[in-house]
C-alpha cells in the first residue's frame, strides 16, 4: 500500500486526508516553480507536477512542452505524450522541437525544467539510457556494449539539464535507483561534482533539487553532492539513507516539509483525474 | 496548373524505398502523428538494413527494428512517452541485432537543420559533457568517443562546444494532416521537426490524412510550412498514424497501442503482428476494416476534431482522390 496518512492543517474537513507518495511528490515538486516562471515539462509525471502548480499556486506560469504546444490544459488526465489530444485540444499555440528546446530552452530563456529518471547519482547525473550489467563490474567498461535492460533515451531532458536554469528532477526513491554513479550519463547534473559542469560552459545552472517519494535532496553548495533537505510526515532520515544507494549526507537544516492542504490536493486531483498517482505500482 | 503528385501507397514505398538507405520518419513524436502506414508497407515489401533516422521513436520504428527492417538507428527519444518502453526496439538492441545511437531531441532536429541549410556541422551545446557525446554505439571501441559529437573550440570566444554531424536522409516520409495534389501540407499539432527535416531529405514522400483543393493553401499560405516544391510524391491513406494520434482527425487508440507494443516484444509475436496487421490488408477499405468501423468512430470523436473545422470544406472526396490517382502521369508513363 502506497497509501500514507497525514493530517490536514486547515479545519474545514475533519479526520485524516490521504494522499499517496507519489502525490506527495508530485505536490513537493509542484512547489518548486513559482508564478510567473517559464517551465517546461517532462513526459509523464512530471507534466501532472507542472500543471498542479500552475492550478494551485502559479496562474501566471508560462507552460511548454518540448513538442511546442504552449498555452495548453491538459483535458482529461494525465496526456500519454506531451502532443497528445488531451493537450493540443486547448493549446494556443503549435511550433515544434527546434523551437521549444532550441529558442526557449538552450537559449537560456527557461526559468525551471521538470525531468524525471531511471537512475540518479549523488551529483544529480540522470541515466534514462539503459542499465546495463552490473555483475560484470562498473556498468559499462571502455567497450560500448548493448544494455541489459534499454531505456528511453535522453528525449528532451538533456536538452532541459543543459539549458534550463534550473531542473527539479522526480524519481521514485528506491535503492536501485539512486546509486553513486550512473551506468550511462543521459542529461548531465554536476557531473563529477564541484564546478565540473563549467567546463563545458552549460547556459543552465544545473538540478536545484530531486524531489523523492520519500523527500528532497538538495545539492551542496560547494561539493555539488545532493544531501537530504526534506523529509515527508510519512518518511524519516532513516528512511530516506536507506533506499539511497550512496552514503546520504544530512543538512543540518534537513527538516520535515509541510504536508499536502487541502487546497493542493485537490488542485492535484483537478489535474490528475484519471488517478495515475494514486495507483498502486 | 498545378502538378498532380498522387500516388497509392504501395507504389510510393516501391518507387522510394531501396535495401539499405537511410530513411527518416518519425518526425513526429511518439503518441502524435508518423506516417506508421508506410513503415507497415515497408515491412510487405521486405525492405532490409534500412538505417533510421528517427527524431523520436514511434510505433513505426518500434515495429520496423522489431521485424529486422531496419538495422541501425539514430533516434532522440528511443521510448513510446506514456505507453512505456518500445519494446520491439529495445528486444533487438538488448540482443545486439540493432545498433541504437544515442542522440538528444534537440540534437536531431539540428542535425536535420544542419542538413537542410547544407552546413558541415552544428555548434552544440546541448549533449557535450553526457554519455551521449562520450559513447558511440556505432564506433563501440571508442571510449571517449571522438567522433560522434567532437569537441571543438568557439571561433570567437574559444569556448569548448561540442560539433553535430548533419543529416541528409535519402528518404524522409512525413505525415501530414492535408495535402494538396501537388504537395503542399498544412500540419495540425506540434510540427516537430517536419519543418527541417523536409528540406534535409533527399526525397521527400507525405502521407497524408486528407487531400484538399488548393484553394485551401490559397486561403492559408502562412500555415503552409511544407510547399509542394521540395515534394515528390502525396500518398492518401486515411489512418495513416494509426494506432498513434492524429491532431485534428483522430485520438491515439490505446488498446492497439499497448496490444502492439506487447506484440512487438516477442519474435514470435511479431510474426504474428505482421500476419495479422499487414499481410491481412491490401486496400484503404481492408485496412479500415481491421481497424474497425466501431473504433474508428470512437477515434474520430476527438477533443481536437474542432481544429479540422477551417478546412472541411476544401477536402476532396475519396473518388475524386482516387481519380487524382488514376491521372496520375508518373504512373501512367511507367505502366
Amino acid at each position: 500500500m502506497t497509501t500514507a496518512t497525514a493530517y490536514a492543517p486547515t479545519t474545514e474537513r475533519k479526520g485524516p486526508l490521504r494522499y499517496s507518495r507519489q502525490e506527495m511528490m508530485a505536490i513537493a515538486a509542484g512547489r518548486e516553480i513559482k508564478d510567473g516562471e517559464l517551465a517546461i515539462f517532462g513526459v509523464g509525471l512530471s507534466l501532472l507536477a507542472g500543471y498542479f502548480a500552475q492550478e494551485h499556486h502559479g496562474p501566471n506560469i508560462r507552460s511548454m512542452t518540448e513538442g511546442g504546444i504552449y498555452g495548453a490544459t491538459p483535458i482529461g488526465g494525465l496526456p500519454w505524450g506531451i502532443e497528445c489530444d488531451r493537450l493540443s485540444a486547448n493549446a494556443t499555440s503549435f511550433t515544434g522541437g527546434l523551437d521549444a528546446l532550441g529558442f526557449l530552452v538552450a537559449s537560456g530563456r527557461v526559468d525551471v525544467g521538470l525531468i524525471g529518471a531511471a537512475q540518479v547519482d549523488k551529483f544529480g547525473n540522470v541515466n534514462t539510457t539503459g542499465i546495463w550489467d552490473r555483475a560484470r563490474g562498473q556498468g559499462l567498461g571502455d567497450t560500448y556494449t548493448p544494455p541489459k535492460t534499454r531505456l528511453t533515451g535522453a528525449g528532451g531532458a538533456n536538452d532541459i539539464a543543459s539549458g534550463a536554469k534550473r531542473t527539479v528532477i522526480m524519481v521514485t526513491h528506491e535503492a536501485k535507483r539512486f546509486v553513486d554513479k550512473v551506468d550511462y550519463i543521459s542529461s548531465p547534473g554536476y557531473l563529477e561534482g564541484g564546478d565540473a559542469r563549467e567546463r563545458y560552459g552549460f547556459v543552465g545552472g544545473g538540478p536545484s533539487a530531486i524531489v523523492t517519494t520519500l523527500g528532497i535532496l538538495r545539492p551542496h553548495p560547494e561539493t555539488k553532492e545532493f544531501w537530504l533537505d526534506a523529509y515527508y510526515p510519512f518518511s524519516s532520515v532513516d528512511d530516506v539513507r536507506a533506499n539511497t544507494g550512496w552514503d546520504l549526507k544530512v543538512f543540518r537544516h534537513a527538516r520535515m516539509i509541510a504536508p499536502p492542504t487541502v487546497a493542493e490536493v485537490e488542485a492535484l486531483r483537478r489535474v490528475d483525474v484519471t488517478g495515475m498517482l494514486r495507483r498502486e505500482k | 496548373m498545378s502538378i498532380n503528385k498522387l500516388l497509392p501507397l504501395g507504389e510510393a514505398a516501391q518507387r522510394y524505398a531501396s535495401d539499405g538507405i537511410q530513411y527518416a520518419s518519425g518526425a513526429g513524436l511518439p503518441v502524435g502523428a508518423d506516417a506508421i502506414a508506410f513503415g507497415r508497407e515497408l515491412v510487405r515489401q521486405g525492405r532490409r538494413n534500412l538505417h533510421a533516422l528517427f527524431h523520436c521513436n514511434t510505433q513505426q520504428l518500434n515495429l520496423l527494428a522489431a521485424a529486422g527492417t531496419a538495422s541501425k538507428a539514430e533516434v532522440g527519444f528511443s521510448g513510446l512517452e506514456g505507453f512505456g518502453f518500445a519494446n520491439g526496439l529495445r528486444r533487438v538492441v538488448e540482443e545486439g541485432k540493432l545498433a541504437l545511437e544515442d542522440y538528444s531531441n534537440l540534437a536531431m532536429a539540428l542535425r536535420f537543420l544542419g542538413g537542410a541549410l547544407n552546413w558541415p556541422f552544428v555548434p552544440a551545446t546541448t549533449c557535450i559533457g553526457s554519455d551521449i557525446q562520450n559513447r558511440s554505439a556505432f564506433a563501440p571501441e571508442e571510449y571517449p568517443a571522438t567522433g560522434k559529437i567532437p569537441e571543438i573550440a568557439d571561433p570567437f570566444s574559444g569556448r569548448v562546444l561540442g560539433a553535430y554531424s548533419p543529416l541528409k536522409p535519402d528518404l524522409a516520409v512525413l505525415h501530414v494532416t492535408l495535402a494538396d495534389p501537388e504537395g503542399n501540407a498544412i500540419m495540425i499539432g506540434s510540427e516537430w521537426s517536419r519543418f527541417e527535416l523536409s528540406r534535409a531529405a533527399k526525397r521527400l514522400v507525405l502521407v497524408a490524412d486528407h487531400i484538399v483543393d488548393t484553394d485551401c493553401m490559397r486561403q492559408y499560405p502562412n500555415l503552409v510550412r511544407i510547399p509542394g516544391l521540395i515534394v515528390d510524391a502525396v500518398v492518401w491513406w486515411p489512418f495513416s498514424a494509426w494506432p498513434a494520434a492524429s491532431p485534428g482527425v483522430h485520438d491515439v487508440d490505446e488498446a492497439h497501442m499497448k496490444l502492439m507494443n506487447e506484440w512487438l516484444a516477442t519474435e514470435e509475436g511479431t510474426f504474428r503482428y505482421i500476419d495479422r496487421f499487414i499481410f491481412s490488408y491490401q486496400t484503404v477499405d481492408a485496412y479500415l476494416n481491421l481497424i474497425g468501423k466501431d473504433v474508428i468512430s470512437k477515434l474520430e470523436d476527438s477533443p481536437t476534431r474542432f481544429l479540422l473545422d477551417p478546412y472541411r470544406k476544401w477536402i476532396l472526396d475519396r473518388a475524386k482522390v482516387e481519380q487524382l490517382q488514376a491521372e496520375n502521369h508518373i504512373l501512367k508513363r511507367a505502366a
